[in-house]
């Protein structure tokens, strides 16, 4: 009798463990998303009022920044600057990420595979003003040589087209917005190269087999049969890294610089994320009105991609 | 220089010789990293050659007198990193159980997505709120305590739990990954013997404890190496080591990154700043290093 | 006349929109051994899973219909009440591997508080690793993981893991499937020894074991029992055309 009662006793008490211990668990569970929102709401509700204190939306997105003095003003220069990095960093990202995960994935009985495989990995989260360090290493010594030998020469070749060329292509400043452009696809890379690596991986023996079969020459197997099987993963890699480069600010600092006019691309150029970065911490209202309205700006290109990536998926 | 016409003859590779084009590619990764550390050895020289390893071990920033020691910065990063890394592991397993235990199956989708979404975030945006909304609410918060004290909004511990909210994904990634590795004849086996979903839960984290380790350095590697967000809500005290976390201090990537639009102005400035990235490279590939051993010898 | 250990009224299964057992009714007598047999699909291991209430891991599967236990209705029951008397032995050995011998067969009797004190828990642990005849092949390695045992150990350590709880009811999902002849021959020697003391359920798809082993036959055919009895009388004089052609090995 007192036996029995001790058991279901001791269940009772199971019982009570088992929902405060998964109470507790959701309650971290939500605590670790509950930030989003206010963080989210806090950028668009003082963001918003910004952009319409500034000017409105269409002066928010052209116009040069203001001044601790101004009124008005924008993100229009920094704008440019961040489509045309995080564009041409993507590209390369993708450009070299894509056939380095196939290198990872496929060919994994290597020992060299491995060995590059470890190097992505340990590159992926590597903190990323190191990586705009080593870009600014870089460029301050190849710079001499690059312009005398290579931009100097292509830009004369090509100013018969037109002076705008000479905006895009040209002797590069210590500060440009190239050097910006790879260091943010050097933080892209190793992030594609390990989920098209993933993707080829858990591609299924027999339909490898059957591909290459069909396909004759590897090349044909591994990028057009197989293209469909992996290309929902990689098409996903390539956005969600497209919107991480977008947002980052520590690779820019020492590459691109930032810049508050428009300004050819071969000297330095302006980031929505510096911009943010630089007029945060000043102690002027106006530019720190312009800091949120850019936190907007930013936090909605990266939204958009986000939910693009997601219900593609 | 040489990187464009070595990209060009390793696309040009894929299409003729797949194979070695392919290998090509990994040659530029792991290159990548070894030019990386030698450079910041080689920018680093001067003041490693003038003051020895002084230059890691003491705490001074003194541009005029030319006198440079990161250890207040190193101190910093590991506080940091610290309170970091002990809010956010419960809340990276709080998160894995949720997900794959308590919410219904329609919402898993969503709020794994949430959680995805707070890995996606601009750290400066992050850096933002914590300069105006989370920095004066947690000042607020610790001096209403008794005995807590914060003289400033901006503090090692405001860049901990900032840090904590945006390192939480990555480590609730991976745990999340082997949670549902678990194979279904071992989670029959646990019911079958009676457990609670809670201890069937701590069973099975238990399982899996490899990838809450691998998780655990993952996010650690990332604590360290975040930048902006902390430079702006650490406080930016670069001359005292403090070791309290209440109080403005600086870590090694905040201070590169605060310090190094000055440093042109001074001859070992640069050097200095340049010495810290080498520490940080170190640890950064260190932690990966283990990170990635602990989860694949869990998978083999 | 003596209550069946276990009552099934109309039981059926269904997962999502498949109906899997479509109203089955059967009586378990106490300490004998049931055979479940019948074609692959048919239901058995669902209904295993019923009667320890597993099917609950399961969402998409829905259950309507009664079972008892001893007179109780079993979906009234704290289930962790349930899983304390009926245990089971599954198909493909299922240890936990990261646990070492020993605690996996203590896990049990641990989570249950089946035990006061190190003293009594080891001696249920040995004493259930003697009956499953692992005890003499472990006793000098209990600290290791149990990933590392052979198939067979695994499974008599699973066994094992079932009798810690000296349970009323042993479920058994063709336990000998992925056993070779020798281990299959000492799990069936041990359920013959077993059946004294409680009420075993044994699912085979192999029916010269159920005419070796149990006392009674049921033979499950696409959700429903076709014909039920004495092994006896189900081997040597079936009613069924059904169980006839399943028995002499024509239908599978």
């Amino acid at each position: 009798m007192t036996a029995e009662r001790k058991v279901e006793d001791v269940t009772a008490v199971r019982m009570v463990i088992n929902w405060l211990g998964l109470g507790l668990f959701a309650l971290l569970g939500v605590a670790a998303v509950v930030p989003l929102f206010l963080i989210i709401g806090d950028v668009y509700i003082k963001g918003i009022d910004a952009i319409n204190r500034l000017g409105g939306l269409w002066v928010f997105l052209t116009e040069l920044p203001p001044t601790p003095f101004d009124e008005r003003g924008g993100v229009g220069p920094m704008l440019v600057g961040t489509l045309y990095m995080t564009a041409l960093g993507a590209l390369l990202g993708i450009a070299v990420g894509f056939p380095l995960g196939v290198y990872i994935g496929e060919m994994r009985r290597e020992k060299f595979a491995n060995v590059a495989r470890a190097g992505v990995n340990v590159l992926v989260e590597f903190p990323t003003i190191v990586v705009g360090l080593f870009v600014y290493a870089v460029m301050s010594l190849a710079k001499e040589d690059l312009n005398r030998y290579l931009l100097y020469p292509l830009s004369k070749t090509l100013s018969p087209v037109g002076g705008w060329i000479s905006l895009f292509i040209g002797p590069l400043d210590g500060f440009n917005a190239y050097a910006g452009a790879a260091a943010l696809s050097i933080i892209m890379i190793p992030y594609v190269a390990l989920i098209t690596a993933s993707a080829y991986a858990s591609i299924e023996q027999p339909l490898r087999e059957a591909a290459y079969a069909i396909g004759g020459r590897e090349f044909n197997a591994l990028f057009v049969v197989l293209r469909k099987a992996v290309s929902r993963a990689v098409v996903t890699a390539a956005l969600l890294g497209t919107a991480k480069i977008a947002g980052e600010t520590a690779p820019l600092l020492f590459t691109a610089f930032g810049n508050t006019y428009y300004a050819p691309f071969t000297g330095p150029t302006g980031a929505v994320s510096l911009w943010i970065w630089y007029a945060a911490q000043t102690p002027y209202d106006v530019q720190i009105a312009s800091a949120y309205g850019a936190a907007a700006v930013l936090l909605t290109i990266i939204l958009t991609i986000f939910i693009i990536a997601r219900i593609r998926s | 220089m040489l990187l464009i016409p070595y990209l060009i003859a390793a696309y040009g590779l894929l299409f003729v010789k797949l194979r070695w084009g392919l290998r090509l590619f990994g040659v530029f990764i792991v290159a990548t990293i070894g030019l990386l550390t030698v450079m910041f050895l080689v920018e680093a020289y001067p003041i490693i050659a003038r003051d020895g390893v002084a230059v890691f071990l003491e705490a001074r920033w003194d541009p005029v007198r030319e006198s440079y020691g990161v250890l207040q910065a190193l101190a910093g990063t590991v506080l940091t990193s610290a309170v970091a890394m002990a809010l956010a592991m419960p809340m990276a397993l709080g998160v894995a159980v949720t997900i794959n235990e308590i919410l219904p199956a329609r919402w898993r989708g969503m709020f794994g997505s949430l959680v995805d979404l707070t890995a996606t975030m601009p750290t400066v945006i992050y850096g933002l709120w914590g300069l105006f909304v989370l920095g004066p609410t947690l000042q607020s918060l610790i001096n209403y305590l008794p005995g807590g004290m914060m003289t400033s909004p901006y503090t090692l511990f405001t860049a901990g739990v900032l840090l904590a909210i945006m390192i939480t994904p990555y480590a609730a990634a991976v745990i999340r990954e082997g949670y549902a590795l678990v194979p279904k004849p071992v989670e029959e086996a646990i019911y079958a013997m009676g457990a609670t979903r809670f201890e069937a839960v701590l069973i099975k984290l238990r399982y899996i404890r490899n990838y809450i380790l691998g998780g655990f350095f993952l996010a650690l590697g990332r604590a360290m190496g975040e930048t902006v967000a902390v430079a702006m809500v650490v406080g930016g005290n670069f001359v005292r080591l403090t070791t309290n976390i209440f109080e403005s201090g600086i870590t090694i990537s905040s201070l590169i990154a605060l310090q190094f639009p000055n440093a042109a102005s001074y001859q070992y400035m640069v050097p200095a700043l340049f010495a810290g990235a080498l520490l940080l490279t170190l640890f950064g590939l260190a932690i990966n290093a283990v990170a990635i051993y602990i989860i694949q010898r869990g998978q083999i | 006349m003596t209550m069946a250990k276990i009552e099934l009224k109309d039981l059926r299964v269904s997962f999502g929109a498949s109906p899997v057992i479509t109203g089955v009714n059967l009586s378990i007598p106490d300490r004998s051994i049931t055979a479940l047999m019948g074609p692959s699909g048919s239901g058995k291991s669902t209904i295993l899973r019923v009667l320890n209430r597993l099917i609950e891991l399961y969402p998409e599967a829905k259950v309507s219909g009664e079972v008892y236990l001893d007179g109780q209705n079993i979906f009234d029951m704290n289930v962790l009440e349930l899983r304390r008397k009926v245990q089971m032995i599954f198909q493909i050995p299922n240890p936990i591997p990261n646990l070492s011998i020993f605690e996996n067969v203590a896990l049990g009797l641990k989570l249950n508080r089946l035990v006061r004190g190190k003293k009594e828990l080891f001696e249920r642990v040995k004493s259930a690793l003697e009956k499953a005849q692992l005890w003499d092949e472990v006793r000098n390695r209990l600290n290791m993981p149990a990933g590392k045992l052979s198939g067979g150990q695994q499974q008599r350590l699973c066994v094992a893991r079932a009798l810690a709880f000296e349970p009323e009811v042993l479920l058994a999902d063709e336990p000998t499937a992925n056993l070779d002849p020798e281990n299959t021959a000492k799990v069936e020697a041990l359920f013959l020894w077993l059946k004294k003391e409680m009420t075993i359920v044994l699912v085979t798809h192999y029916p010269p074991q159920a005419a070796r082993v149990s006392d009674y036959v049921a033979f499950l055919y696409k959700g429903q029992i076709v014909e039920w009895g004495p092994t006896k009388d189900i081997f040597t004089k079936p009613r069924h055309e059904l169980t006839e052609k399943y028995v002499t090995g024509r239908l599978y």
